[in-house]
């Protein structure tokens, strides 16, 4: 048999076993609730199209409310706003429909609001709608100039924005958008994922299948299948529920996502691997230290410990991406998962230090394979009480 | 042939093996005794490459055991344990499929074991919701499934009732007789008797009686006459010349004594009188020789 099929074969048990347990299930069916929550939500929260019903006594008022549904409805705006009009031939009959709500307002003679009380915020909203209008009337007058021309005036935004750092705005808050989202997601991963193998390692300790499969294969070949299997798994429940996230946007229009730049999402999936595969060998080898769940905490608090500061370091990195802290931590293996694609989204991370730290980045994921291999064996035989990491050594000297 | 020649380990103060050396023939079957701590664990695990020898080499046919050649090999820890939540078809498959069998090889040696051991109707159940005795099979099931050439258990009958008892023997015996060569260890000296053809006793680390069980006892030094007789004296017959020790229980009297010269020699100084109903002259037992070897 060779290491990979040794590798496929744990794999695919893990896949399998996994897929099929309640918990996972449950996992998966609350990541969609929350995706649908995240889309759905919004829309029915959403403003719908505003409609008013708006008395006018005499003359002078059809202009004003012109004017308001023009100011109200600038273009690219989706929400409709409507105003209709119920003429009255007197104060009187309008006032008695505005008290008996029949209509939101009365406009007299284009000079006067007439409202039925001073709250109700459809009230303020129509009120501040048709001062706005009359506001441009005013304007127009003034100027003597097109309605068209004030109303485009009042909705536009005549100062220019330009950003100082070379790329124009709109791009630099695109990678800004990878960048948290990248570290999010790595975060989210490590801890979720990590956590999965921690306790798929002690399960295997604890119920004692360990020695029956260390019998047949390597330390490092079950420790690989493991990592893989449940990282697979990890990346498809992800990969799945961001599909099904963005064709929920699609449908629903909710967001605008931006245009990402290829060569940020590469790096961040480089990174991604890179820093998975570091920290769940950690926790493999972390899981093999004890025998029970209840000791699990004490070995993964260290572990967790550098990836919240990695995540603190990186949220620090995104104003900063050039501070020293920065610059250090992107040649520190277990925090340059998340400072460095940060720094490469902002474009403040030279080449040879990109190359550099995933050098570094990969020589460890190796390395730590191997000692992870070493504490293994040791420390999965060993039953009872917690294993020192030195003890681990020495019992599997290889 | 499986062969463990002068292994040596050592964790920290403790030399749990020193120079350990034995060998289990295709065919046959080796008891490993040995007091707890001697070592017997640490030995097997050392065939599976589980622990990391300090000295000595483990081969196969002569050949140095890796990861091919322990595919060929079932193994029974003393920590008995498989996947709780697993169905037990799916995860007897697994464990011979991890031993290189092809997924319908894998597949219907598991129906078949678990139909000989009387589990065939629950296949499909995880095997939390076996009963004890039921998952010890399944245990059993899993270290054949791949018909080991080599069969290596430890304390394989621990936790049987004698059902479960004549049920592991006649597995073994079976697969020795089919040319698998098999090692286990036990503490229930009788039956290593009974069901070895060799046995290897270890103690602190180190093999201080092996091979034959049939030649052992015939080079044993000692003879054993085991009588009946009306009037025996213990005092007596444990003061004579050669005679090393003497057992009433209440009976018959054992009686061990050191070889030499001739029995008939023996038989008259012991002076039986007139009335004996029962004698035997054997040689020693195993448990005999196993206490001799490691308390001298």
């Amino acid at each position: 048999m060779t290491s990979w099929q040794a590798i496929r074969l744990v794999m695919g048990r893990e896949i399998r076993e996994r897929s099929r347990s309640g918990a996972f299930i449950v996992s998966v069916a609350i990541t969609l609730l929350l995706v649908a929550a995240v889309l759905f939500l919004p829309l029915i929260f959403a403003d719908d199209d505003v409609r008013y019903e708006v008395g006018v006594v005499g003359d002078g008022s059809q202009v004003v409310i012109d004017a308001a549904v023009a100011l109200a409805n600038p273009p690219g705006r989706e929400v409709r706003t409507t105003i209709e009009v119920v003429a009255f031939a007197t104060r009187e009959a309008a006032e008695a429909a505005a008290d008996a709500e029949e209509v939101d307002g009365v406009l007299m003679d284009g000079r006067e609001i007439v409202v039925r009380g001073a709250g109700g915020e459809a009230g303020g909203a129509l009120e501040s709608l048709l001062q706005r209008g009359a506001r441009s009337v005013q304007i127009e007058s003034l100027v003597a100039s097109g309605a068209g021309e004030v109303v485009d005036i009042l909705t536009s935004q005549p100062l220019e924005v330009r950003s100082l750092s070379g790329a124009d705005a709109e791009e630099n808050s695109e990678r800004s958008v990878i960048a948290f989202g990248g570290l999010m997601l790595l975060y989210m991963a490590v801890l979720l994922y990590g956590s999965l193998i921690l306790s798929g390692v002690t399960e295997e300790k604890t119920n004692r299948v360990v020695e029956v499969l260390l019998a047949a294969f390597e330390p490092w070949q079950l420790l690989a299948g493991k990592i893989l299997g449940i990282g697979l798994l990890g990346l498809c429940q992800f990969v799945g529920t961001v599909v099904i996230a963005l064709v929920g946007i699609n449908l629903t229009g909710v967001i605008d996502l931006p245009e990402f730049p290829v060569d940020s999402i590469l790096v961040l999936v480089l990174w991604f691997i890179l820093g998975y595969s570091l920290f769940a060998v950690m926790f493999g080898a972390a899981g093999a230290l004890v025998s029970r769940a209840e000791d699990a905490q004490t070995v993964v608090a260290p572990i967790s410990l550098v990836a919240v500061a990695g995540f603190f370091i990186a949220i620090q990195a995104v104003s900063n991406p050039t501070s020293t802290l920065s610059v250090v931590t992107t040649f520190i293996p277990p925090t340059a998962p998340f400072v460095a694609p940060v720094r490469f989204a902002f474009q403040a991370i030279p080449l040879w230090q990109m190359a550099v730290s995933v050098a570094l980045m990969i020589l460890t994921v190796v390395l730590m394979t191997r000692l992870a291999g070493r504490v293994y064996l040791g420390g999965l035989l060993r039953f009872g009480s917690r294993v020192g990491i030195r003890e681990a050594f020495r019992t599997a000297e290889l | 042939m499986l062969e463990l020649s002068r292994l040596s380990k050592r964790y920290g103060e403790v030399q749990a093996l020193d120079e350990c050396s034995f060998r289990v023939e295709r065919g046959r079957m080796l008891g490993f005794l040995g007091p707890n701590g001697a070592g017997k664990t640490t030995a097997m695990r050392s065939v599976f490459n589980l622990v990391s020898l300090d000295e000595g080499t483990v081969t196969w046919r002569g050949r140095p055991v890796g990861q091919a050649e322990r595919m060929r090999f079932g193994y029974m820890p003393e920590q008995r344990g498989l996947y709780p939540k697993m169905r037990i078809g799916k995860q007897l498959v697994y464990l011979g499929r991890i031993h290189g069998m092809t997924t319908a090889d894998a597949t219907a040696a598991a129906e078949r074991w678990l139909e000989e051991l009387g589990l065939g109707d629950r296949t499909g159940d995880p095997l939390e919701k076996l009963s004890h005795g039921n998952q010890q099979r399944v245990q059993l099931a899993a270290a054949l499934i791949h018909d080991p050439e080599l069969l290596v258990l430890d304390e394989p009958f621990s936790g049987l009732d004698p059902f479960g008892v004549e049920t592991m023997s006649e597995i073994l015996r079976s697969r020795a007789a089919e040319g698998a060569a098999v090692v286990f260890s036990s503490h229930q000296l009788d039956m290593v008797e009974d069901l070895c053809q060799d046995v290897a006793i270890i103690h602190q680390g180190r093999v201080v009686m092996g091979g034959e069980v049939r030649q052992l006892k015939m080079d044993s030094p000692y003879w054993v006459i085991e009588v009946e007789m009306r009037g025996g004296d213990t005092e007596r017959l444990s003061r004579l010349e050669s005679v090393v020790s003497v057992d009433f229980d209440g009976y018959r009297h054992r009686i061990v004594a050191r070889k030499g010269g001739d029995l008939s020699d023996l038989v008259s100084r012991l002076d039986l009188g007139g009335d004996v109903r029962h004698f035997t002259f054997s040689a020693p037992s195993l448990s005999e020789l196993f206490k001799e070897a490691v308390a001298g």
